[in-house]
């Protein structure tokens, strides 16, 4: 009980609630304008974090990652343009409905039931989070590799993408976390004589580079999309209530599903998204509706994306396994901010992982108010014309790369990094699996090593805990199952051509 | 900057080749099977694999179809008409220039450069460049500079803060 009534003194710090406030405001403007991700909003946000307590950087993440997942259905309500890739999913459906004259309804029920979804999510996170650090303490390094491995396959699957390509593009970023001295051996790896390279690759510029620099590149050969008709908006909340009841079910399923994808590392609210639209085609009572401007794949997924947001966390805090790319920069300020994450984070930062739970809270229910807000003058943020707001962000990507060492070497880092991600992704590489490669390279290698270490060289160990073993087994079916879809497919295809 | 799979997947290949061989040239710690080379090397054949596996076009059937989008471009993409790719690599050669460029210049002229050559290649009207060339690198100087203290280089043009 004091350990929440210090986190309640902790989040009501002035510093934390200015955070919150402007963070919301921020996610909501970058979420919402087309190609502006949320992950990259939380990529430039980290420079700034630097900069802040270690509440108040978390809380800028979290708000602003929440608000940037909702606001991403305003333009792929409107324009018929996600603002962020997990809008993608239902952006036709939401679409539609605004074509029927129904833009307040879509638009409503992305706002609610996204909030709901984040709300749930973060319950499933006070709930589980603590039975899984119990598990967590009997963890040793054969279950940490495995747990690492198994949150790299995921990230591949999710990349609707050919998956010999996602798993080359992991492994590239595998190679780029070689780099350095930090490693067995403390010998300069891959350096080249370069004493920048010394240190290694930090995942930030890198981060920065892949999405926002790459966004930038493409804006240059794409053509800008078409401004936004001007037009005055209903009552947004109309009605939100008997969708709410009328699907109560899927929306419980999004949420559900939402969970579960979060908290599988690697997975994040993309895949939960288009999971989620998927199964709700699958289980209404009138799929016909789909594609038509029916709120019920609305609903569904616009509940999970949010959902699998807060589970997102469960992994990042107890292993310092990325639930998605946007918990693998919270990661990151997580251990810069002193809170380094494992399952002793919730008995000796107890405050601080309340203070967490609160945050999140109050971020889904602020979302309500400043949403409505957005959607109202969005047609004004939109009208911003693309060649003014890329350029600022170019900006913003080589100051905040120069801010996280105070040196240029990250700004080339930068640069280079969004060549990097450009190419790949011209050419069906995904990049989120690059930057989880990046991310998580040192500490696959570390517990990858030790175990060796520890085995003398013999693989049997590896599978022989029972913990670990039903990680090996889940990671191998991540590996073998675009095989067997593969298989299926060829098999499916034979049989009518009989 | 469309590359065919033969090429990305060799590319692919080659690279994780030299990792492989890079990686069992290092040190190994002594008395210890286990060192620093380990991981590259299981890294690097995992990609001589994977690049192999594209290059002969195995998993291609998973990927959706690209769709080339063919309408009008602006600015700099216009101008280059086929060699449009090319407009892409604007932003990185301009935080190169930042790179080598700002602690000479200083921040202010450096961001007025950046703004405004990425505006204009971006279809701004040079009114609008200017504007955004003027107005924003201060604002974005005194946020870094003022509130979070990131020591960005005055050079030759001071901020009056």
């Amino acid at each position: 009980m004091t350990a929440f009534l210090e986190a309640i003194r902790l989040v009501a710090a002035p510093d934390v609630l200015i955070a919150i406030m402007a963070s919301a405001v921020y996610g909501l403007v970058v979420g919402s304008l087309p190609g502006l991700s949320a992950t990259m909003a939380t990529a430039l946000l980290v420079p700034v974090t630097f900069y802040l307590s270690p509440i108040a950087a978390i809380a800028t993440i979290i708000t602003a990652s929440a608000m940037a997942i909702f606001s991403g259905d305003i333009p792929g309500a409107l324009m018929r343009i996600p603002g962020t890739p997990a809008s993608a999913a239902y952006t036709d459906e939401a679409y539609a409905m605004t074509r029927k004259g129904q833009a307040e309804l879509a638009l409503g029920a992305g706002l609610w039931f996204s909030a709901i979804g984040g709300i749930v999510g973060t319950l499933s996170l006070i709930l589980m989070a603590p039975m899984l650090a119990e598990m967590a303490l009997s963890f040793s390094t054969f279950e940490y590799f495995w747990l690492a491995f198994l949150g790299l396959m995921c990230a591949t699957l999710v990349a609707r993408s050919s998956p010999i390509k996602a798993i080359a593009a992991m492994l590239l970023g595998l190679l780029f976390a070689c780099v350095g001295i930090e490693n067995p051996g403390g010998v300069p790896r891959f350096t080249f004589g370069v004493t920048d390279l010394l240190g290694g690759i930090e995942p930030i510029p890198a981060l920065v580079g892949v999405f926002a620099v790459s966004e930038v590149m493409r804006a240059m050969m794409t053509p800008e999309p078409p401004p936004l008709p001007r037009r005055r908006f209903g009552s947004i909340l109309a009605g939100q209530w008997a969708l709410t009841k009328k699907y109560q079910w899927p929306m419980w399923r999004g949420n559900i599903v939402g969970i579960i994808i979060g908290v599988l590392p690697g997975a994040g609210a993309d895949m939960a998204a288009w999971v989620s639209y998927a199964t709700a085609k699958r289980f209404s009572k009138e799929p016909e509706k789909f594609g038509t401007g029916h709120p019920e794949g609305l609903v569904e997924a616009g509940a999970s994306n949010n959902a699998s947001l807060a589970s997102g966390w469960v992994p990042s805090l107890l292993f310092g396994i990325p639930g998605d790319t946007i918990t693998a920069i919270a990661i990151g300020v997580l251990y810069m901010k002193g809170l380094n994450p494992g399952p002793t984070l919730f008995t000796e930062r107890a405050s601080s992982m309340y203070a967490l739970y609160i945050i999140f809270v109050l971020a889904n229910i602020i979302m309500i108010p400043l949403g409505i807000l957005m959607i109202r003058m969005a047609s004004l943020v939109l009208r911003a014309p693309r060649s003014a707001v890329m350029p600022v962000i170019m900006l913003l990507c080589a100051v905040g790369a120069f801010a996280t060492g105070n040196n240029l070497f990250s700004v080339m880092l930068v640069g280079l990094f969004g060549i990097i991600g450009f190419v790949m992704e011209r050419n069906g590489y995904p990049v989120a699996a690059l930057v989880l490669g990046i991310v998580m390279g040192t500490m696959v290698e570390q517990n990858f090593v030790t175990s060796l270490i520890k085995s003398d060289g013999d693989v049997l160990p590896f599978f022989e805990r029972p913990v670990s073993s039903v990680l090996a087994a889940m990671t191998i079916a991540a590996l073998l199952w675009p095989a067997a879809v593969w298989t299926l497919r060829r098999l499916r295809r034979a049989e009518p051509a009989r | 900057m469309h590359l065919s799979d033969r090429v990305t997947g060799l590319f692919l290949a080659v690279l994780g080749a030299l990792a492989f061989w890079g990686g069992s040239r290092l040190p190994a710690v002594p008395g210890q099977d286990v060192g620093p080379a380990v991981f590259p090397m299981v890294v690097g054949g995992g990609l001589v694999l994977c690049g192999v596996l594209i290059a002969i076009g195995i998993g291609r059937s998973f990927e959706e179809a690209e769709v080339e989008p063919v309408e009008a471009h602006e600015g700099l993409a216009r101008h280059l008409g086929d060699r449009r790719a090319l407009a892409a690599f604007v932003p990185p050669a301009l935080l190169l220039f930042y790179a080598l460029a700002s602690e000479t210049l200083g921040f202010l002229p450096t961001a007025f450069v950046m703004v405004l050559l990425a505006a204009l290649s971006l279809g701004a009207s040079l009114r609008l460049a200017v504007i955004m060339a003027v107005g924003a690198p201060p604002l974005v100087h005194l946020v870094f500079y003022k509130l979070l203290r990131v020591p960005l280089p005055a050079g030759l043009l001071p901020a009056p803060w």
